[in-house]
């Protein structure tokens, strides 16, 4: 069997309720799974079931290598990183040794192995500082660090760069990534962030409400929303219903490709054009944001900010917009039908 | 004042003069509490840790029942000990009443409450998330769980520190389930309050002059321990 981490019918439920469902799902070693999905999806419940981490009631098959898991054999295998930092007191080199302390390594060969994973992470300076002195940035960089120092086969993130400033976080990300090149780790990150996925991810999962609805090569897969769900999750959150645009399938476009028609002489390009009333305009310093009411729902527009709101008709209006690089999507979303928001 | 200097100095008089019967009751009631503070840590660290780590009906009565405990009158625990180890009662046959060990069970019901209430309340204040993380690093739950009373160290050794001083003061059932017998049941306190009710002023005094350093002397070695440096200067 493949080498990496795997479920067969996994399913979670709690409280009578079903959390999550996954039929089945693989990561081969040397590869970085992103599990995408909006807050609540069960993206951190499926993450520690993979894990066998979960303090809900799990069926189904985690396989490791091809293998049915067992706790000891996960224990052995995986390491997780948890969205908030959680560090022991003491110091940050010894907060990092401590997985392999946990798997039975001597002290002074733990520090000797995680010595070059705290270069390459940039902790060599924090060896020596109180773990509880640092920064959250620094904390979750310690947290990552610990994980990699155990050379784990998998390594099982859940959004580790959530709440971090939008520099740490790039600086983590790309640390990361190079950690992770070359290494036979299979790697599955939990996120709600389009951005991450892109950073990090060979594969993408879109995860919604318990289900896996996409599964792909990441690029693919963040740029073809299936369904009115996906759609929003990966920023298509301008949706053309049928009725709107006289085609057989919804449309779904994203804001940055969507502008208000200012001139006559534009409009007339590759893209699709809608009628609607204006409802507001809000400047947003690099784009200006113009929301527009159509038969169908509302359309978000972002233009570049260096349109004079001048130059914007005034709330109210009959304004056409034209939207570009639109998606159809094969189906509707599960919860409601397609075109109606 | 003369009482008050007189006590003084007959309490030092009687430290240095290495008195055998004095030494034998210093001796007493820091084997019986530290036996009971032994026995309540044993009971209450396992029973608080599932307290604050678990969910089961009736948890937060349990909880309650600690809190209560925790400022439960002495004299209310001597009496039902006393009841229990009665010649006719349920534990008479036993024949523990008058003795060091009716002194622990009872000093050790004391501690208990203690005990289970502050270490719930310790472990409750790490991050609910620290023993699947440590699982997630490797541990086993054995491991996890020791890492998790290495971290909430301090508050469990001032639980410790709680449950010490609540039985070393003690008297009321000190002097209830222990009878204050000379040679075999009397501690500090019931010897203090013998001394204090004859008018044996400098005596008692001395007793109560050696509680406070042996109190002071345990607790020093205990926050010695809680306050050990995990991070180099």
């Amino acid at each position: 069997m493949s080498a990496g981490i795997g479920c067969r019918d996994l399913r979670v439920h709690a409280g009578g309720r079903e959390l999550l469902s996954v039929p089945e799902l693989h990561v081969a070693s040397g590869r970085t799974l992103a599990v995408l999905g909006p807050n609540g999806a069960g993206k951190s419940t499926l993450l520690r079931a993979l894990g066998l981490l979960s303090g809900h009631r799990v069926s189904g098959r985690i396989l490791l290598d091809g293998r049915p898991a067992t706790r000891s054999t996960m224990r052995h295998a995986a390491v997780a990183v948890l969205q908030r930092p959680i560090l022991r007191r003491g110091t940050v080199a010894a907060n990092v040794i401590s997985g392999l302390r946990f798997r039975g390594v001597g002290r002074r060969e733990a520090y000797e192995r995680a010595q070059p994973w705290m270069e390459a992470l940039g902790l060599g300076p924090l060896a020596g500082r109180d773990a509880r002195s640092l920064s959250i940035g620094e904390a979750q960089r310690v947290c990552i660090t610990r994980a990699l120092a155990v050379g784990p086969q998998v390594l099982l993130l859940d959004e580790p760069f959530t709440g971090l400033d939008s520099t740490t976080r790039a600086d983590l990300l790309a640390d990361l990534r190079a950690a992770l090149t070359g290494r036979p780790t299979a790697t599955i990150l939990v996120t709600h962030d389009r951005q991450e996925a892109v950073a990090l991810a060979d594969d993408t999962a879109l995860l919604i409400a318990g289900r896996i609805r996409q599964h792909g090569p990441t690029a693919e897969v963040l740029d073809h929303p299936g369904d009115t769900d996906t759609a929003r999750l990966l920023g298509y959150t301008n949706l053309l219903p049928p009725a709107l645009t006289g085609l057989a399938r919804t449309l779904a476009a994203r804001p940055e490709h969507t502008r208000l028609v200012l001139d006559e002489l534009s409009g007339e390009g590759d893209g699709h054009t809608v009628t609607g009333t204006l409802r507001r305009t809000v400047a947003l310093g690099i784009v200006t944001r113009v929301d527009v009411d159509t038969a169908a729902g509302p359309l978000t527009c972002l233009h570049p900010g260096d349109v004079p709101a001048a130059e914007l008709p005034p709330p109210g209006a009959e304004v056409r917009v034209e939207v570009r690089h639109a998606r159809e999507l094969a189906s509707a979303g599960r919860d409601e039908p397609a075109g109606v928001r | 004042m003369d009482v008050l200097f007189d006590g003084l100095a007959g309490a030092v008089a009687l430290l240095l003069s290495g008195d055998e019967e004095s030494w034998s009751i210093i001796a007493l009631t820091l084997r019986i509490s530290l036996t009971a503070t032994a026995i309540a840590l044993l009971i209450g660290v396992p029973l608080g840790a599932v307290v604050a780590l678990t969910r089961f009906p009736g948890r937060r009565v349990v909880l309650a029942a600690a809190n209560t405990g925790m400022g439960m009158p002495p004299v209310v625990v001597g009496l039902f000990v006393t009841v229990l180890l009665w010649r006719s009662g349920p534990l008479g046959g036993l024949g523990l009443l008058y003795t060091p060990s009716a002194m622990v069970i009872a000093q050790g019901a004391i501690a208990t409450p203690i005990v289970v209430a502050l270490v719930a309340a310790a472990l409750q204040q790490v991050d609910p998330d620290f023993l699947v993380q440590m699982r997630a690093l490797g541990a086993t739950p054995a491991r996890a769980l020791a890492a998790l009373l290495g971290e909430a160290r301090l508050p469990l050794l001032a639980g410790a520190m709680a449950a010490f001083g609540a039985v070393v003061s003690e008297v009321g059932a000190a002097q209830m389930v222990g009878g204050n017998l000379a040679g075999q049941t009397r501690v500090l306190t019931t010897a203090a309050v013998l001394a204090t009710s004859r008018g044996e002023f400098p005596l008692a005094i001395a007793f109560g002059l050696i509680l406070l350093l042996l109190a002071f002397g345990v607790n020093l070695a205990l926050t010695l321990i809680q306050q050990r440096r995990v991070v180099p200067r």
